[in-house]
């Protein structure tokens, strides 16, 4: 190998280490750590109830990936169910953080393991999830820990971690909707619209008895409609898992992926697919916080208003506020120190909060093409 | 812990996608994230043949088992009604052969079973129906 060619791999492996090694906030993940506890609880509550019922996986057919795969008394068993349940509590109110994300992420790994019979998508997109949440150090924030040691005095940990456990839950979640992506579109039957036509054709019966009017039901039962509706699905989903990684497609292709996991909701029995997969969309907010300011004026009621729904809803810290002199106008300065007011302040600030941002970005993209915004 | 790191992250993003190749080879797909594969259907006439050559479905309960109790939520009840196939046909037939076996393993009190037999009617998708015959092994 040439002097270059070494030099151009060892440029490439540094590159690479660095871009792991990156210190980052680890807010997006603390937010997620938060969610995805109730999710967890979701995806237990079947095993819980059989449990109640005195029933557990090995009373009817089961299969087991590998022989060696070991197997627990009942008891044990059950005990173990019970005790992933209280650790997603704990995980999500911040308590022994690490503890009870990693034993979160060791029972509900275990469990989906024990069985083929068990496996299902959704759950092996919660077990990645836990998995990476169990390996980043994300209870530093928006947890009891954190609480806890304030009121002890003591200064708070490093909110920033390196990247590698982000980057790599970023790539999960690409692969996830490249994956069924790609298998439509590799399958003539489906990218062809046979497939998605038949579903509607089979669920005629359920149709019928919902809310839809029989035009139409005649409109989504019908061929030709799949013949565009399937290609429509299928680029959908290879927009969301391209989208999601460049700056300028990022906003459409979360907006896009939540619109895509009601319909899934409304259409289909998913389990917690729907909503894990609209929790994880908060990590691609970028890693950094505080780096945002909103200006207010205290002496406006309307500006204080704006001021309280930051506090409670910028759950991934992007604002820092500010005062602004009395009589001045609501100000947001961006990242760049582009400073904008007013309105679209306004609207800017509403499409950086998680619980608004859905409702919000359509605005932002209309302002923006119309050249309302720098 | 450079090195541990770039280990790490290098061994996860190549196990996801060999996965989603796998996927396309196997029959339960795990990590391989192919969501809403098909619109195939099937149906199947599961019977016990006994020891004296009777077959009998298994729809009628038998030394205390009822088959749908026995096969769990893997969407093998009520196998002779027409089902769609959840995850594709290839994991609906897999889950079924290997119900056949625990089936056979698992029903002590039954005396008189020798095994158990499925014969399958399965449509792929539009294809023309196909038709299988699944046997568990002899008790």
């Amino acid at each position: 190998m040439s002097a270059t060619a070494i030099r151009a791999r060892e440029g490439l492996v540094a590159g690479f280490d660095e871009l792991l090694g990156r210190p980052v906030s680890m807010r997006a993940l603390a937010l997620l750590r938060v969610l995805v506890g109730p999710i967890v609880l979701l995806h237990l509550r079947p095993f819980l109830a059989d449990t109640l019922h005195g029933r557990i996986y090995s009373d009817a057919f089961y299969e087991p990936y590998a022989v060696w795969y070991p197997e627990l008394p009942r008891a044990i068993y059950v005990g173990l169910l019970w005790l992933a349940a209280v650790a997603a509590v704990a995980m999500t109110l911040g308590v022994l953080s690490r503890v009870a994300t990693v034993t979160t992420f060791a029972i509900v790994t275990y469990n989906l393991f024990l069985s083929t019979t068990h496996f299902h998508n959704n759950r092996a997109y919660l077990v990645i999830v836990l998995g990476v949440l169990a390996v980043a150090p994300c209870g530093r924030e928006l947890s009891l820990d954190a609480w806890i040691r304030r009121r002890r005095g003591l200064p708070p940990l490093e909110s920033t971690a390196p990247a590698w456990p982000l980057w790599l839950l970023r790539f999960e979640c690409a692969a996830v909707y490249g994956a069924s992506g790609m298998s439509k579109l590799l399958d003539p039957d489906w990218f062809g619209g046979t497939v998605p036509w038949q579903r509607a054709v089979q669920a005629r019966g359920d149709l019928e008895g919902g809310p839809l009017p029989g035009w139409a039901i005649s409109i989504v039962t019908n061929r030709d409609f799949y013949t565009g509706a399937a290609k429509f699905i299928v680029l959908t989903e290879l927009f969301i898992a391209v989208g999601l990684w460049w700056r300028g497609t990022r906003y459409a292709a979360v907006w896009v992926a939540v619109v895509f996991h009601v319909s899934i909701q409304a259409t289909a029995a998913v389990e917690i697919f729907s909503v894990l997969g609209i929790a994880v969309l908060v990590i691609w907010a970028v890693p950094s916080t505080r780096d945002r300011v909103l200006r207010i004026d205290p002496t406006d009621a309307r500006q204080r208003r704006w001021r309280a729904v930051v506090r409670r809803l910028d759950w991934l810290a992007r604002f820092r506020l500010e005062e602004a002199a009395p009589g001045s106008r609501l100000e947001l300065v961006d990242r760049d120190g582009t400073v904008i007011g007013g309105t679209p302040a306004s609207a800017r600030l509403l499409s950086r909060l998680p619980l608004t941002a859905w409702f919000a970005l359509p605005a932002l993209i209309l302002r923006r093409e119309r050249g309302g915004e720098s | 812990v450079r090195v541990a790191r770039r280990v790490v992250v290098l061994a996860v993003v190549a196990a996801q996608l060999a996965f989603v190749v796998r996927g396309y080879s196997s029959d339960h797909k795990p990590f391989a994230f192919q969501m809403f594969p098909e619109s195939s259907m099937w149906q199947a006439d599961v019977v016990r043949v006994t020891a004296d050559g009777r077959r009998v479905p298994v729809e009628t309960p038998w030394a205390g088992y009822h088959w749908n109790a026995l096969v769990g939520n893997v969407g093998l009840k009520y196998p002779s009604v027409r089902h769609h196939a959840d995850a594709g046909l290839d994991n609906q037939m897999a889950f079924l052969r290997s119900a056949l076996d625990w089936v056979a393993d698992n029903t002590p009190r039954d005396h008189e079973t020798r095994y158990l037999e499925a014969t399958v009617t399965s449509w792929h998708n539009a294809d023309p129906p196909r038709v299988q015959v699944f046997r568990s092994h002899v008790r």
